[in-house]
């Protein structure tokens, strides 16, 4: 069966190579038929990829071990679920996870764009070339199908990823990480066929979207894994692996707020195309990173060949890039110029320079002990405090222009205006300022910033509905609720952009709420003794043993009250895997819905023979608030992305011509 | 006006890391000497004895080499705080703290533990 799996790789490279060579040439010396050809070898490299990544899914669910990568990352004790999700637990298996979505998504966008020949042209080749690079790696350096004799059982996979995270945490992110690919093979099609209007972004903004969405879900999802599953009691630690999924996320970012400059009043083609480059390089650096060993991370991998190979993707995407759009600036002059630095573009843009660089900040604290040992001969790296600090000089000032840039006017606001239009948000800012600090909430200056910005965001957010909906009900009466539906069905981009606000407003009431009012407290126990934190008495009272399908799971029967009533009894432990002889620690968590926080116990040490637990406890005030985010930002991304017939129509008028021209 | 802003930005988190936070130096046991002074971040290999309660007093003990084994240098160290579930012998640590007297004593729960996860396959046993 590796045979079939390898030769179907085999298919997918010669595919691909056909569709860039073909569609190169048919671009240039506009054959028609030629470019059909390139487009159908793209889309049946997708059927060939299907064929390869199902003969390395059945390999996994049949546990066949003469698989090397099936008796690596399996064994036979492992629940069916991890199997199948053992497909991108390892390097080969989730660089074919790669191909499969980027070969998938690339079927699909010359499918949906087929009518669009002169760009497509263009596209097509761009989206070969990128998929050559991974089916290359997957038929000569790294690939999933390497057989040996079978051994009886596999080495298992490790218990931290046996979690139901494991399933959708890594595809989020892939399917992020490879959305990125499509604007920017638009980009490059567009330059390289000198249509450098606005038709590639309005072509490509749901597929930003999209993977713009699935990536921020997929950051929450390992945020949240990392929460309930490593046991630290944090979510998020600046690591390199977890930074290289949020560079291209913040870039994608700017990116989805410029586009709409350039849309409305033709600015920014420049920026727009160096940011949407700028976003699909950094998602292959993020790539680079966890395979290359090259940083030192929490996270471990292997030092494998791959990491010269992506940095030299990297390079020659980088120069690709930069040179194609330094060759065409003179197509990408601006039409117009920025009228007043008190406006809706200006905000943006402020918006937009904020992002980046809390972006580049990113990147070179990731690249910091790179260059201290190319510079200074020795490896330093920064920290927590330096990320902190750029979050709060740029995070901050960010959340604030989320609140005041949907209320200032296009091209030019007066200051009268401004003063009309912000009294409501300001009010509520200053109110909301002045009873944390009177509540005795002052003592975190940037949790303070956060809550104050937060309310002007609210309230800006709340009075944009109100008036809309207000509007709507006098012109089409009804009852509010259907107003308001109404508004959103009608102006899903506008509004569904106003929800993702209010999705990353509730983010930020969670980070600062969870982090900056954090308590914690750890001590050891014999059963029977108690501990004090933030009003909570916890009592240890016994451990307890079961056995579970693949480990032994050892839990500290802990009661918890609150002026003597019982609230409820938490269960922290370690499992001991036996195949994998190694332990996890495993949390328990009480939701309080008083402050929308948690409860956060976890047992350090337990020593079953004298029966004493080490038990540390975090009390995250608003912690849930950060989870529930990621519900809104789906939502609100699902409104804006909800195909709407009167934007398709407009703009279908709008580039008829340049259609049947071509 | 997009690049004068783009640089007066990058040119502060210059500044930062060039003045404020010249970041921590991330050594080796070997390089451990050249830093007597001065926190850094460990990194190293534990190959035991592993004694001592981390929860205790006396904290726990442990002695680590090189990464790469080339150098027979080993450091004494001296741990309080939460020890990793995946800490034992043969493990790569990290770990922050500073060099008194021979031996390194670590900051309290600075201690992590690379964590074998994605695209690093644990060795097969029964081949």
């Amino acid at each position: 069966m590796a045979a079939l799996g390898r030769a179907a790789l085999l298919l997918s490279f010669g595919l691909v190579v056909y569709a860039l060579v073909a569609g190169s040439v048919a671009a240039w010396k506009r054959r028609r038929r030629l470019a059909a050809s390139a487009q159908n070898a793209l889309i049946a490299a997708f059927g060939t990829t299907v064929v390869a990544a199902a003969v390395l899914w059945t390999a996994l669910a049949r546990h066949d071990f003469s698989f090397v990568y099936v008796a690596q990352h399996t064994s036979r004790t492992l629940p069916l679920g991890y199997r199948l999700a053992a497909f991108w637990s390892g390097q080969e298996g989730s660089l074919l996870l790669w191909l499969l979505i980027l070969t998938g998504y690339s079927a699909l966008a010359v499918w949906l764009h087929r009518f669009t020949r002169d760009l497509m042209a263009w596209v097509v080749p761009v989206l070969a070339g990128v998929s050559t690079f991974f089916v290359f790696m997957l038929v000569f350096v790294s690939s999933p199908f390497m057989s040996a004799p079978a051994p009886a059982d596999g080495a298992g996979m490790v218990p931290s990823l046996q979690n139901p995270y494991m399933l959708a945490h890594p595809p989020m992110l892939y399917l992020g990480y490879v959305g990125l690919t499509i604007p920017f093979a638009f980009a490059m099609g567009a330059l390289l066929s000198r249509r450098t209007d606005e038709r590639w972004i309005v072509m490509t903004r749901r597929w930003t979207l999209a993977a713009w969405t699935f990536l921020g879900v997929g950051q929450l999802l390992g945020a949240h894994w990392a929460y309930v599953e490593i046991g630290w009691g944090g979510y998020y630690a600046w690591d390199p692996v977890e930074n290289a999924a949020l560079m291209p996320w913040l870039a994608a970012t700017a990116f989805l707020h410029s586009v709409m400059i350039q849309e409305k009043r033709g600015m920014l083609k420049v920026w727009n195309m160096v940011l949407v480059a700028l976003a699909f390089c950094l998602s292959i650096f993020g790539t680079f990173l966890t395979r290359s060993g090259v940083i030192s991370s929490i996270h471990s991998f292997s030092q494998s060949p791959l990491g010269a190979w992506f940095l030299g993707f990297i390079a020659i995407c980088v120069v690709f890039s930069v040179g194609l759009i330094y060759l065409r600036l003179p197509l990408l002059r601006s039409r117009t110029k920025l009228e007043s630095l008190v406006s809706r573009e200006a905000t943006f843009l402020y918006n937009n320079l904020l992002l980046v660089a809390l972006c580049l900040t990113i990147l070179w604290g990731v690249m910091y002990p790179l260059v201290t040992q190319a510079v200074r001969g020795e490896t330093r790296s920064v920290s927590k405090p330096y990320y902190d600090f750029f979050l709060h000089t740029f995070g901050l000032p960010l959340l604030l222009l989320m609140g005041i840039g949907p209320l200032v006017a296009w091209r030019r606001a007066s200051l009268r205006a401004l003063g009309r239009t912000f009294i409501v948000p300001a009010v509520a800012a200053v109110v909301t300022g002045v009873a944390l600090i009177v509540l005795g909430y002052g003592s975190s200056t940037p949790g303070l910033l956060a809550y104050t910005f937060g309310a002007f965001v609210a309230a800006s957010i709340v009075l944009e509905f109100v008036r809309g909906t207000r509007a709507r009900r006098s012109l089409s009466g009804g009852s509010w609720p259907g107003a308001l539906a109404e508004l959103v069905a009608r102006n899903r981009r506008r509004y569904g952009g106003y929800i993702v606000h209010a999705s990353i407003l509730m983010l930020a009431i969670g980070v600062a709420g969870s982090s900056a009012y954090q308590t914690v407290r750890e001590r050891g126990l014999r059963p029977g003794q108690s501990m004090e934190i933030a009003g909570y008495t916890l009592t240890y009272e016994r451990l307890q043993q079961r056995q579970e399908a693949n480990a032994i799971a050892t839990r500290a029967v802990v009661d918890v009250s609150r002026g003597g009533s019982h609230v409820t009894t938490l269960y922290p432990g370690k499992n001991s895997y036996p195949v994998e002889q190694q332990v996890s620690n495993e949390v328990s968590i009480y939701h309080d819905p008083r402050n929308l926080g948690d409860l956060f116990t976890i047992a350090d040490q337990i020593d079953p023979k004298s029966q004493t637990l080490f038990l540390k406890v975090l009390v995250k005030p608003l912690v849930n608030v950060l989870w529930a985010a990621g519900f809104v930002f789906v939502f609100g991304s699902l409104v804006t992305l909800w195909p709407d017939a009167v934007e398709q129509r407009r703009l279908a008028a709008r580039y008829a011509a340049d259609t049947v021209a071509a | 006006m997009i690049a004068l802003s783009v640089a007066a930005v990058l040119a502060i988190f210059i500044v930062y890391t060039a003045v404020a936070g010249a970041g921590t130096p991330q050594l080796q046991p070997s390089d451990l000497a050249r830093y007597p002074r001065g926190d850094v971040m460990l990194v190293g290999k534990v190959v035991g004895p592993v004694t001592g309660d981390s929860h205790a007093a006396v904290g726990k003990h442990f002695v680590l080499r090189d990464v790469t084994g080339h150098t027979s240098t080993r450091v004494d160290v001296v741990y309080k705080g939460t020890v990793p579930d995946l800490f034992r012998v043969g493990r790569e640590v990290v770990v922050e703290g500073t060099l008194r007297n021979g031996t390194f004593v670590a900051k309290p729960g600075t201690l992590s533990t690379k964590c074998p996860s994605k695209y690093a396959p644990a060795p097969a046993k029964n081949t």
